[in-house]
């Protein structure tokens, strides 16, 4: 059987009495599983990502990552337990302007142990960057900016990786690159949990998680729901997605 | 940065110029004499009955001629003995266009050169010329050497009406043999200082030994010597360890006056140093909080991905520090050149660096530097990631 690594009950969050982010989220993820969650924006998407990699504090509820409940932790614990467990890939990649591609990456063992150079560059030349190591952000491409990265959260061997629109800002030759980056992390075991707006690319995970105003309006990995369902909604996100 | 090495320059100028100002001033203040009175130890003899004083007997001693180099030699201050006069004294009658008048005889050095100490690679060179340059001299000053001329004080001259190149015919009667000494003497300067001086005659120490017939002896000696924090008590101790026959006294007053102002010298640079030190770190506390918010995307960031709040501080600090090193020492070189302009300009005078402030330029930059970074830190350890990377 496979265990939940990633388990939320009855999350709320309101950032402040009259806005509702979040309201009674319920959900399992197993470790392995490659979640996708989407839905309209606004819908709460990248709250529920923050929740669940303990960039943010909930309003009630309980969330426990790896048997450990995170909520409410102390945040100095927080923080190492999320170096620890957690990588994070973002939408706007977040690296630092004046560090270059390897320099990027070793910053974020320097967080979390040790520098190990060697470790960096093996990290970059995975995601095809061994060619860019001493290239600053500016001197990058998007695709090649969102693979560094990736190279960033995978560095210290995370389990769980959450993924913040990771392809949202790429042409589809980089999208495509990056979505083969996500299959292998997949097949060696990680779990990843991914916000994103591409529908295609959803279908490529393992399980769609929809939320609408705050609630989860659909889930496939309920298995009675998913194959008439699936398709309808499939096609109701493509026409929210077209719509933005 | 520039707000660290406009205060690391400050603080460098100021205490540069402070400590070459107070020796400058610690010289002109010899220019209003000596500071440290020698004089032999007496033996005093009560007299009168059991219960009942007629008053102290106090037994004339003198001062050898011949132990004064020792004043120069002592152990630890001798580089702040400046010069010293020897004094002795005695009454003589003088007679002058029909008015005959005792006056005091003092016999002294004028600028003798003593051949066995070398001061500075030079034969050093001593007397009432060197440690009294506030005399002021019409004529001409004696040679040590010259056993025929004398100097007049200003009132002796004027009651006299005694001018330059005047010749004046002295008499002494020697109170314990009753021999008496008549020579004459020409009149070389006459002397205004504004004090005793101006009713006295002043001749070689040499031929006021012979008139009195006291070879080798002198009653005091006026000692000038230059003190920052002034230690003239300790210089005292020491010639007296030097000469276990002599009381050496400090002149008060002067000492005082001298204090007085240097420690108000201090305060007052102190007061500036610590306004600009302020001001400095405003400036920093200012760029670094500029820099944090800035930077607050970069600080989210480091914290989503692992980074504690220490690693935050430490990379903040570090810069801090960084800037309080670079900003220090070129602040001490800039002080430098600034501790020059004041001198020249204000003080009219040349200021040396002074290496040991560099050391304190550097700590007090990098103290306020990490000073002014505290509040600036504890801001960037309170940004919520979550927040700044939702682009808010």
């Amino acid at each position: 059987m496979t265990r939940d690594q990633i388990l939320l009950k009855s999350v709320t969050k309101y950032y402040d009495p009259l806005t509702r982010a979040l309201n009674n989220i319920n959900l399992n993820i197993s470790k392995g599983e490659w979640s996708t969650i989407i839905g309209p924006s606004g819908s709460g998407k990248t709250t529920l990502l923050n929740l669940m990699s303990g960039l943010d504090n909930l309003t009630s509820g309980t969330i426990i990552v790896n048997d450990t409940n995170i909520t409410g932790m102390d945040q100095k614990l927080l923080t190492k337990f999320r170096r620890e467990n957690m990588g994070l890939i973002f939408q706007q990649y977040h690296l630092i302007p004046y560090l270059n591609a390897l320099e990027n990456v070793t910053i974020a063992q320097y967080f979390h142990s040790k520098v190990d150079e060697a470790a960096a560059r093996e990290a970059l030349e995975r995601v095809g960057l061994g060619h860019r190591l001493e290239h600053r952000p500016s001197q990058l491409s998007g695709g090649e900016q969102q693979r560094v990265c990736i190279a960033r959260s995978l560095i210290n061997k995370p389990e769980i990786i959450f993924l913040d629109e990771p392809t949202g800002n790429l042409d589809m030759k980089n999208g495509e690159i990056v979505l083969g980056i996500l299959k292998e992390l997949v097949s060696e075991g990680h779990t990843l949990v991914m916000v994103t707006h591409n529908i295609d690319i959803a279908k490529q995970s393992g399980r769609i998680i929809k939320l609408v105003d705050g609630e989860v309006s659909f889930d496939s990995s309920i298995e009675e729901n998913y194959d008439p369902i699936l398709k309808l909604e499939m096609t109701r996100a493509s026409e929210v997605i077209n719509d933005e | 940065m520039i707000a660290v090495l406009m205060g690391a320059s400050m603080v460098s100028g100021l205490m540069t110029v402070t400590n070459g100002i107070e020796e400058k001033l610690a010289l002109e203040f010899r220019k209003f004499g000596s500071n440290i009175l020698v004089i032999p130890k007496s033996d005093t003899i009560e007299v009168g009955f059991p219960g009942m004083s007629f008053g102290s007997i106090t037994e004339q001693r003198y001062i050898d001629e011949s132990d004064l180099w020792k004043i120069k030699k002592i152990d630890n201050w001798s580089a702040n003995v400046l010069g010293f006069a020897p004094l002795l004294y005695q009454v003589v009658q003088i007679e002058q266009n029909g008015i005959s008048q005792n006056v005091v005889l003092t016999g002294t050095y004028f600028d003798r050169e003593f051949p066995n100490i070398v001061f500075n690679d030079k034969v050093w060179r001593t007397g009432i010329k060197r440690i009294a340059p506030y005399w002021s001299l019409e004529g001409n000053w004696i040679e040590d050497t010259d056993n025929k001329s004398l100097i007049a004080g200003i009132s002796v001259a004027e009651k006299l009406n005694l001018k330059i190149d005047d010749q004046i015919t002295l008499n002494y009667e020697n109170p314990d043999t009753r021999e008496t000494f008549t020579d004459q003497f020409k009149v070389a300067g006459i002397v205004s200082t504004g004090g005793s001086e101006d009713a006295q005659l002043f001749m070689t120490l040499s031929t006021a030994q012979k008139i009195s017939n006291r070879p080798g002896k002198v009653h005091s000696i006026q000692v000038s010597a230059l003190c920052v924090a002034c230690p003239a008590e300790l210089m005292g101790e020491e010639i007296e360890m030097k000469l276990p026959y002599v009381r050496a006294k400090t002149v008060k007053n002067l000492v005082n006056t001298e204090m007085i102002i240097m420690n108000q010298l201090g305060k007052m640079m102190l007061l500036i140093t610590l306004v600009v030190l302020g001001a400095s770190g405003m400036g920093v506390m200012t760029t670094t909080m500029t820099t944090v918010i800035e930077r607050r995307k970069e600080i989210g960031l480091m914290k989503s991905i692992g980074a504690e709040n220490s690693k935050i501080a430490s990379i903040f600090l570090a810069e801090s520090i960084v800037i309080g090193v670079v900003g220090g020492l070129s602040g001490y070189l800039l002080g430098n050149v600034l501790a020059q302009y004041i001198g020249e300009s204000v003080f009219g005078t040349q200021i040396s660096p002074v290496l040991s402030i560099l050391p304190i330029t550097v700590g007090i930059s990098i103290f306020v530097t990490v000073f002014a970074s505290i509040l600036p830190v504890k801001r960037a350890t309170l940004i919520e990631p979550a927040i700044i990377l939702r682009g808010e």
